[in-house]
């Protein structure tokens, strides 16, 4: 599932970027990243996995290559399930 | 229930009479300085063709033409104003001195209780709304507050990486209980996490080295932009809702004039589209500070963008941080100061 969703967001961000972008490519530090490339990239985000990044969520080191972004997606993701386990064992 | 009142309860304040002060000299954006390739290329994609500068008038002096041509249209004598607010200068010309006083001396605004509002950048001109409105609401004696600003750049360079590029330009609201421009609703929020990220180191230096700077570039192009985002949505939905009122009820909607790209930011942040008069006057004016929106809705008034009667939402932003929208509704254009 990594794989795919890592495979989803740099096939987004090298469409977006015009360049391939492989998953540990800090494109924010590479200074290709504004305003509107931002905006694109978590609307991508939200749209795509399902999820609404909070302002509490803006930590721009999740969102710096693709590979943060899966772990991102997959904190967010992964959170309900957790929360069904533990109800359920308790 | 007066017909100004809001549907949630806030006073009434209108704009009885509004006037600007744009010196003549234009400026085309290809003669503003930059310090770099990266620089240049950024100005000339800001969507800014050209600004109106003049580097021998204050912000005080810009305030004051604005003033008044306000005063002149609503027939009032500065003696009888009853409240002067200046939004303050981004950069005052000596310390310790009172550039609001010094405008009320050169107008002879005598009885006029005078001070000062700021700290938010652009978004300033909320709190200055905000002041006036309780004034009003307070004293049922105070008829009439006139809320100015003279913008000029606070740096040597007029051109403000990434952001935008500066003109110069003053602005004067009179503001009263009734008038054909009423402001129903006023949010604001702040974030102090941004207070410094931007700024101009200005001690022990001379004025020409004087140099905006963004102290985390990604911080600005990120987590401030998408805080706007989620911030600006969330103020909006509130504002309608508490009005009583649905996106379908807004005329139209106006932003502060930053570049192109910071309109289609809002616009898809928001999902809605800037009336034309933002494009218009961005390529006229480039940005003048807080005094943005309220010409951008005069140009929108004067090129029916907007009809009798239409609501509009103003948005402001400002990076250090802060948010406003005002909502307004207009009145016959033809009765518009």
């Amino acid at each position: 599932m990594n794989d795919n969703i890592t495979e989803q967001i740099t096939d987004f961000l090298s469409a977006a970027l015009r360049r391939q972008v492989e998953p540990d490519d800090d494109y924010f530090a590479q200074g290709l990243a504004d305003s509107l490339f931002a905006l694109e990239l978590v609307t991508f985000v939200e749209s795509r996995f399902a999820l609404t990044v909070e302002v509490e969520d803006l930590d721009l080191d999740s969102f710096r290559t693709a590979n943060r972004i899966t772990e991102f997606v997959r904190r967010k993701t992964d959170a309900p399930d957790r929360g069904v386990a533990h109800a359920e064992g308790v | 229930m007066p017909q100004q009142a809001l549907q949630h309860g806030a006073a009434p304040v209108a704009i009885r009479s509004a006037a600007w002060y744009l010196p003549e000299h234009t400026l085309p954006i290809t003669d503003v300085r930059t310090l770099d390739e990266t620089e240049r290329a950024t100005r000339d994609a800001l969507g800014i063709d050209t600004i109106r500068a003049d580097d021998r008038l204050s912000s005080v002096t810009l305030a004051e033409r604005a003033a008044r041509r306000a005063l002149e249209q609503a027939g009032l004598d500065a003696r009888d104003l009853g409240a002067l607010v200046m939004v303050e200068s981004r950069v005052q010309e000596t310390f310790l001195s009172s550039e609001v006083t010094q405008l009320q001396q050169r107008l002879g605004a005598d009885n006029a209780l005078t001070f000062s509002v700021g700290g938010l950048g652009c978004v300033s001109i909320s709190p200055a709304l905000l002041t006036a409105r309780g004034m009003l609401a307070a004293d049922p004696a105070l008829d009439d507050v006139l809320v100015v600003h003279g913008s000029k750049p606070a740096a040597a360079l007029r051109y403000r990486h990434p952001v935008t590029v500066n003109g110069d330009g003053g602005q004067a609201l009179l503001l009263s209980r009734s008038g054909r421009i009423r402001i129903r609703d006023i949010a604001q929020l702040t974030d102090g996490r941004y207070w410094d990220l931007f700024h101009v180191d200005y001690r022990d230096r001379p004025t020409a080295q004087w140099r905006e700077q963004c102290t985390e570039p990604s911080t600005y192009s990120f987590r401030l932009a998408m805080e706007t985002r989620n911030r600006l949505s969330s103020m909006l939905g509130d504002l309608l809702r508490r009005n009583g009122i649905g996106r379908g009820d807004v005329g139209g909607f106006v932003s502060q004039n930053l570049s192109a790209g910071s309109f289609t930011f809002i616009e898809d942040s928001l999902d809605i589209e800037m009336l034309p008069a933002c494009r218009h006057n961005l390529r006229k004016y480039g940005h003048l500070g807080p005094n943005d929106v309220f010409l951008n809705l005069r140009t929108a008034l004067d090129r029916e963008e907007l009809a009798p009667g239409d609501l509009a939402v103003l948005i402001n932003v400002s990076p250090v941080a802060a948010w406003s929208l005002l909502l307004v509704e207009t009145g016959p254009q033809e009765d518009v100061a």
